[in-house]
């Protein structure tokens, strides 16, 4: 007897992951988000967002903060990425590494060590929104340096050559030719540093003294108090996260992911 | 070794039923009682317990509290119970969690919880049993504080649609008051004056916190709107015009306050401490007001109790900080956590009487001992070794001049229950476990706010929310759109690679005519 499995047949447990702990947790959120206290079709907790200046600012917040973050952590990220991707070194994985190993030691640990050297320094309490977004890059960057250095270092070396065969100097090999090949990678960091930023209130709690709200944190406190404007807020955030996806092209990058999608 | 490894494997499967069946033998016999209690909130055992300095298990392991019940259990009433123990952080999570369909025999929620759980008809009263006096295994009506025996037996609440006392579905557990914890060498006795009015004024800008919830914040933007009338009441009350209960009653309306005025005018008092504030915090207080980042904390006596050892007490007495509690003129609040039976049909009187004795065996009053020895809070339960404990733990050393009689009669009973204290403690860990009777006076219990909720949780969305002025919002929105829309017209329209190398000006692309070959 000889036990046969197609390829079809090893998808069945990711399945089975998909369906019960995404899809129908998922339409959970959707007959929270457009229902009332009695369970009651309705669109009052929409018209209550979107009617709420307070509700509205925090999700401009939120995405002012996200955005920072994620450009931050791209700007410092992309030439640790491309120096460590593109040297001879021998020691290269050590110092890669190094940039990753802080996402083995636990996240809180990290946020409040991070928080005791920002009291050290005088600046908890007195910069608010500067350090939640300082909490977010530190936070996040190993997010970013992986995915980057993974699509560099995968760019084959002759394309380099050949630009400078046709002319190109240093600069505009860089813009023209490693640019564009990393774009997955670009993309797949950004994904992966963009909605956490909106959401991981941990860090604005915690660096930010409670004083900085980002989305995140209204989805846990209404939550506690009131699901469905909760799922509601959740399922706006969800709608801006995908709209932003879409946009930039992160749905088609399959076609030459080179390895970003971690 | 293939064999073996087989030979394991099916002595496992052949046992495994065998354990199974007998398990379920011994479920059939035992009770299962399910307590449902917040995190760190019972002698866990280990050795930050009591017991530990005192008797060890054979292995060198403390007890726990849920240990020893069990054995109790057996002992006393010769019936085997399990307890299956699990733990909540939140009043909400906890109501969720009854919400989503799981069952308890038995919760712990703080008092505005009990009262939401009783209007909405979710518990069961104690049995007649409970009460019984007699019996002297009965240890909760027999040791609690008579002082919380009164606020039990004479408050009322809704219970569905109609009225009970609070005593009649819920046991007290722990109880204490807020006030704040301040650091006496930045913040004056004049400053102090000032009562909680103090955490709007610019001399602690940066150095003060509140709590990172509605309920004790709205109670601080209350006393700070009501602060003439509560301290004409309390003139009233030391001008012999007021009775003890009447002023009370009276302080207790005004911090129930939650029509639309009231919480419009609490908006306004606590966005302006949101700009003074360091920042809201739910646990990093304690650990901010030790290391001196901040000099005045909202605290629950508790934590208050907790920040001072921590702060004073350090291995080599150097960076030591003395702390100090203070409960402020106008108001305070006085909260309680206590055991109530939710409501569940599939109980057995069997299940509810290990409910009952659960809640008994916890008030003994070595066990209340170890218990606040543990966890820091203070217990509902007196008695003469709860008395003891706490001479034990502030009595004067002899011969200080300076000691003064503090009196807890009024917690304790009838019977000589004073400490000589050493002066400061009237300011410190005993003054925030046991405020003064007159102290006492003026702290309310905060109700639930019923059908104003929705409106006290709106209030903190619009404390915490950020704030944009609406042009800000018209014109990030109209980028938004005018990006998104772009973006859309560069996918969809122009297709146009920006990355794509495009020929230098000069350079002229020339299209190539196909060659056409005549000859």
């Amino acid at each position: 007897m000889k036990l046969r499995f197609s390829r079809k047949t090893l998808g069945i447990p990711y399945a089975v992951f998909l369906v019960c702990f995404v899809i129908i947790p998922m339409l959970v959120i959707v007959f929270y988000a457009f229902t009332d206290d009695e369970m009651h079709f309705s669109f009052v907790n929409f018209v209550k967002f979107f009617s709420d200046p307070t509700k509205l600012s925090t999700i401009v917040y939120s995405l002012v903060i996200a955005l920072l973050s994620t450009a931050i952590t791209l700007v410092i990220a992309y030439p640790v990425a491309y120096i460590l991707a593109r040297s001879k070194m021998q020691k290269k994985y050590v110092l890669l590494l190094l940039f990753v190993t802080p996402m083995w030691i636990n996240f809180v640990l990290r946020v409040n060590a991070l928080r005791e050297i920002l009291a050290w320094a005088g600046m908890l309490g007195e910069a608010n929104y500067f350090n939640t977004i300082l909490g977010m890059v530190c936070d996040f960057l190993p997010f970013m340096i992986l995915p980057l250095y993974t699509t560099i270092s995968k760019i084959d070396p002759s394309l380099y050559e050949a630009s400078a065969d046709l002319g190109g100097n240093g600069f505009t090999t860089f813009t023209r030719v490693t640019v564009p090949l990393s774009m997955p990678g670009i993309l797949s960091g950004v994904t992966m540093v963009f909605l956490p930023s909106m959401t991981n209130y941990v860090v604005s709690d915690m660096l930010g003294n409670s004083k900085v709200t980002i989305i995140g944190k209204f989805i846990e406190t209404y939550f506690g108090t009131d699901w469905h404007m909760g799922s509601m807020i959740a399922l706006i955030l969800l709608v801006i996260v995908l709209a932003s996806t879409l946009l930039t092209g992160g749905f088609q990058s399959e076609n030459n992911a080179r390895g970003a999608n971690l | 070794m293939k064999r073996r490894i087989f030979a394991l494997l099916s002595a496992a499967v052949m046992v495994l039923p065998m354990t199974a069946m007998l398990t379920a033998c011994g479920e059939n016999d035992s009770i299962l009682l399910r307590v449902y209690n917040w995190e760190e909130y019972i002698d866990e055992g280990g050795e930050g317990s009591y017991e530990y300095d005192y008797e060890v298990n054979e292995d060198g392991s403390a007890p726990s509290l849920v240990e020893d019940f069990e054995a109790w259990y057996e002992e006393t009433y010769g019936t085997p119970v399990t307890v299956e123990y699990s733990t909540f952080g939140t009043n909400e999570d906890m109501y969720n969690q009854l919400k989503l369909g799981y069952t308890y025999d038995l919760l712990c929620p703080s008092e505005y919880m009990i009262m939401k759980l009783a209007a909405e008809d979710m518990l069961e009263p104690y049995s007649e049993d409970f009460f019984d006096e007699s019996n002297e295994l009965n240890y909760y009506v027999n040791n609690v504080s008579p002082f919380i025996k009164e606020k039990f037996d004479t408050n009322t609440m809704a219970v569905g649609d109609s009225e009970a006392t609070w005593g009649e579905y819920a046991a007290g557990y722990m109880w204490g008051t807020t006030g704040l914890v301040y650091n006496p060498e930045f913040i004056s006795e004049e400053q102090l004056e000032m009562g909680w009015e103090l955490m709007l004024d610019e001399s602690v800008a940066g150095k003060v916190t509140t709590k990172d919830n509605v309920r004790d914040s709205y109670f601080v933007g209350l006393a700070i709107l009501f602060e003439d009338e509560l301290l004409s009441l309390k003139a009233q009350h030391a001008a012999g015009e007021l009775s003890d209960e009447d002023y009370t009653a009276q302080v207790t309306d005004y911090m129930n306050r939650t029509d639309e005025e009231t919480v419009a005018k609490v908006q306004q008092i606590l966005l302006e401490m949101k700009d003074n504030l360091f920042g809201f915090e739910t646990d990093t207080g304690k650990h901010d007001m030790v290391v001196g980042n901040i000099w005045l904390n909202f605290a629950w006596s508790g934590d208050a109790v907790y920040a001072m050892d921590v702060a004073e007490d350090t291995e080599d007495g150097e960076g030591a900080v003395t702390l100090n509690y203070y409960i402020p003129e106008e108001a305070a609040n006085l909260w309680f956590d206590g055991w109530v039976i939710p409501k569940d049909e599939n109980r057995t009187p069997e299940v509810k009487h290990a409910a009952e004795a659960f809640v008994n065996f916890l008030s003994a009053p070595e066990n209340a001992v170890r218990n606040s020895y543990y966890i820091g809070y203070t217990s509902v339960i007196a008695g003469d070794e709860m008395f003891a404990y706490m001479e034990d733990t502030y009595s004067a050393e002899d011969g200080d001049e300076t000691a003064i009689d503090y009196d807890l009669g009024y917690f304790f009973g009838e019977g000589d229950y004073v400490i000589s204290a050493p002066a400061e403690q009237a300011e410190r860990q005993l003054f925030a476990q046991y405020p003064p009777v007159d102290t006492m006076l003026r702290c309310a219990v905060m109700d639930y706010y019923g059908e104003n909720d929705e409106r006290i949780n709106e209030l903190w969305t619009q404390i915490k929310g950020e704030t944009l002025d609406a042009w800000a919002i018209a014109v990030i929105c109209v980028a938004v759109v005018l990006i998104a829309g772009f973006a859309v017209y560069v996918k969809l329209g122009a297709k146009t690679d920006f990355f794509r190398p495009r020929p230098k000006k000069g350079f002229k692309l020339v299209a190539q005519e196909p060659v056409s070959y005549q000859r």
